[in-house]
């Protein structure tokens, strides 16, 4: 019994060593975002006594630009997500329902899939010239239109699967009723589906707020900036006001870690597209 | 795991209900636009791409040229952004999907406070990169950074360590950094596969009296494979890819030291214009992509069918 208590404490033991090691780099971030600076670059660092201050917030948001780009995240954001899921969620109807050659229908599946494979900096070149000579370059259209374009296959498979779950005898029940088969849809398969809808669109809330690398090449205006962009812009710079920075990383990260809670139980089953079930 | 392959088989079968003549066409009007979103964003860009590669503008005339795939071979920048991407990947993956085996085990058992481990565990991952470059700077900063500043104050000289400056350590730094954000991912799906798994064959192991790491390695692993290739898939195709943590955290250097092949690509599509040269390199790293992924799931398959 004594060694049974002394493995289950070090099994407690490592995995709270674990997890401190996990979380302590962010909980550095945040507490640079609110010492002084005198504070910030103190040896040995301060890991608990200071005196909080929220001028690097207002700074960052108020005084610099990140007010804007935190907006341009947001509507980007939302946007392509309501995109994506409306194109996604009839795409994904179709697959799970409607009657086509079994064959054209396990290729589309794939076809679809496959198109999230590639590697992002391989149409990065052609996206842009595509971009530019549109002249959607520094727009956050350009932004919406990309991303509903990465959310789309993660939206088809994952809203097939949560279809596919559904029995088909309740819709039919529904047209028996003389409901039409959107009809159907709308009225008995979405509410059924609604949870799985939802955290489908968090997960493209995600993937938007979290896209690096065509934000980069896209925007590189004040205007059209998203708050990754904005954020990297400063951080390659010399000078590095490591508050702002802070500041701003802890609201890009906060919004995430909401959502990203709010769908722990789907978690498995969207980062596998549906591969693994959670 | 059976979805992923071969969740076709159950739909195409048909409705038993009237009205279906209307069906087909209501299917090809309901996956147009999702075509032709996929077609625009990805298929065009793709054809685009291959043309590009194959030409070569010089004193304002352009001309089809298989150049940029010659200068492959002989370009040093090139052989070691692949190097390092490939180093990179090889290292971070198995570090990775070693600690995160482990740490799935150790939570798969009911313990106490477990959802609250896991959801704390699971913080790095969803973090954006950009974000995750930014803590990192702060923490291997050689001047102020937590990690230096805890070893001075265990009376370590922290001179040497420069991590993300320094040629020998950078490139370290990068993947351990790596492995902070993505073990998680492992766990999450390695921890999923894990409780798939039905109890009879440990009831059945624990008859034939095997010990822990008997029935570790004879029952547990087999049947963990398929979350196992899924997870190291998908974690390799990331790998290959990787753009945003280096560009934060590196921006490649110093000198040439992290650079990857996504960032040599970015630097000479968007710094020295050179876009047909960056769309040939872009194609290696799409075929290294495919090669891979198309022997894991060659495994896959032979394993779900077998």
């Amino acid at each position: 019994m004594g060694r049974l208590t002394m493995r289950k404490f070090l099994k407690y033991l490592l995995l709270l060593s674990v997890l401190i090691a996990t979380l302590t780099p962010v909980y550095w971030m945040l507490t640079i975002s609110l010492k002084r600076e005198v504070d910030q670059f103190a040896v040995p660092p301060r890991w608990f006594s200071f005196s909080p201050t929220l001028e690097h917030y207002s700074d960052a948001f108020l005084n610099r630009s990140f007010g804007q780009y935190l907006l341009t995240s947001m509507i980007v954001a939302v946007c392509s997500t309501f995109c994506a899921l409306v194109i996604g969620t009839i795409a994904a109807y179709a697959l799970a329902r409607l009657k086509m050659p079994a064959r054209l229908n396990r290729k589309l599946s794939l076809w679809i899939l496959s198109t999230r494979m590639f590697p992002p900096i391989v149409t990065a070149v052609p996206l842009f010239l595509m971009m530019r000579d549109l002249q959607l370059l520094n727009t956050r259209l350009s932004l919406i239109i990309l991303y509903t374009g990465f959310n789309l296959p993660f939206v088809v498979w994952m809203m097939r699967g949560f279809f596919v779950e559904v029995p088909r005898e309740l819709e039919e029940a529904a047209m028996v009723d003389g409901d039409t088969r959107l009809g159907a849809l709308r009225r008995v398969l979405l509410p059924l589906v609604a949870p799985g809808l939802a955290a489908t669109a968090v997960f493209c809330l995600i993937i938007s707020w979290n896209e690096f690398l065509f934000a980069l090449v896209l925007t590189q205006t004040d205007a059209a900036m998203t708050l990754p962009v904005g954020i990297a812009g400063r951080v390659t710079q010399y000078e590095i006001k490591w508050g702002v920075m802070s500041a701003a990383g802890v609201v890009a990260m906060l919004p995430i870690l909401v959502f990203a809670m709010a769908v722990q139980r789907y978690l498995v089953r969207g980062l596998s597209l549906g591969a693994v079930k959670g | 795991m059976r979805r992923f392959l071969n969740a076709e088989n159950k739909k195409g079968a048909g409705s038993r209900v009237s009205g279906v003549g209307s069906d087909k066409a209501l299917a090809y009007l309901l996956l147009g636009p999702t075509v032709f979103v996929l077609f625009a964003l990805s298929i065009y860009p793709l054809i685009h791409a291959v043309s590009l590669s194959l030409q070569i503008t010089s004193g304002g005339i352009t001309r089809w040229s298989l150049q940029n795939f010659v200068r492959l071979v002989s370009d040093q920048f090139f052989l070691a952004a692949l190097g390092h991407t490939l180093v990179f990947a090889v290292v971070a993956l198995t570090l990775e999907f070693l600690l995160g085996l482990a740490l799935a085990v150790l939570l798969n058992k009911q313990i106490r406070g477990r959802s609250f481990f896991r959801a704390g565990l699971l913080v790095p991952m969803m973090l954006p990169t950009v974000v995750v470059g930014i803590i990192w700077r702060l923490m291997l900063n050689p001047n102020f950074g937590a990690v230096n500043g805890t070893l001075k104050g265990f009376g370590l000289n922290t001179a040497a360590f420069t991590w993300t400056s320094s040629p020998r350590l950078a490139m370290f730094s990068i993947i351990a950094v790596d492995v902070w954000q993505w073990t998680p991912f492992m766990f999450l799906i390695l921890l999923a596969g894990l409780q798939a798994i039905p109890q009879e064959p440990y009831e059945a192991a624990l008859i034939d009296g095997s010990n822990a790491w008997q029935t570790f390695r004879h029952v547990t692993l087999p049947l963990l494979k398929p979350a196992i290739l899924v997870a190291l898939l998908l974690r390799t195709m990331d790998l290959l890819r990787v753009f945003d943590q280096v560009f934060i955290l590196t921006e490649g250097g110093p000198g040439f030291a992290t650079e990857t092949l996504s960032l040599y690509i970015y630097r000479t599509a968007f710094r020295f214009s050179d876009f047909g040269y960056a769309a040939a390199m872009s194609f290696v790293l799409l075929l290294i992509t495919n090669i891979i992924s198309a022997f894991y799931i060659r495994i896959l398959q032979a394993k779900e069918s077998g």
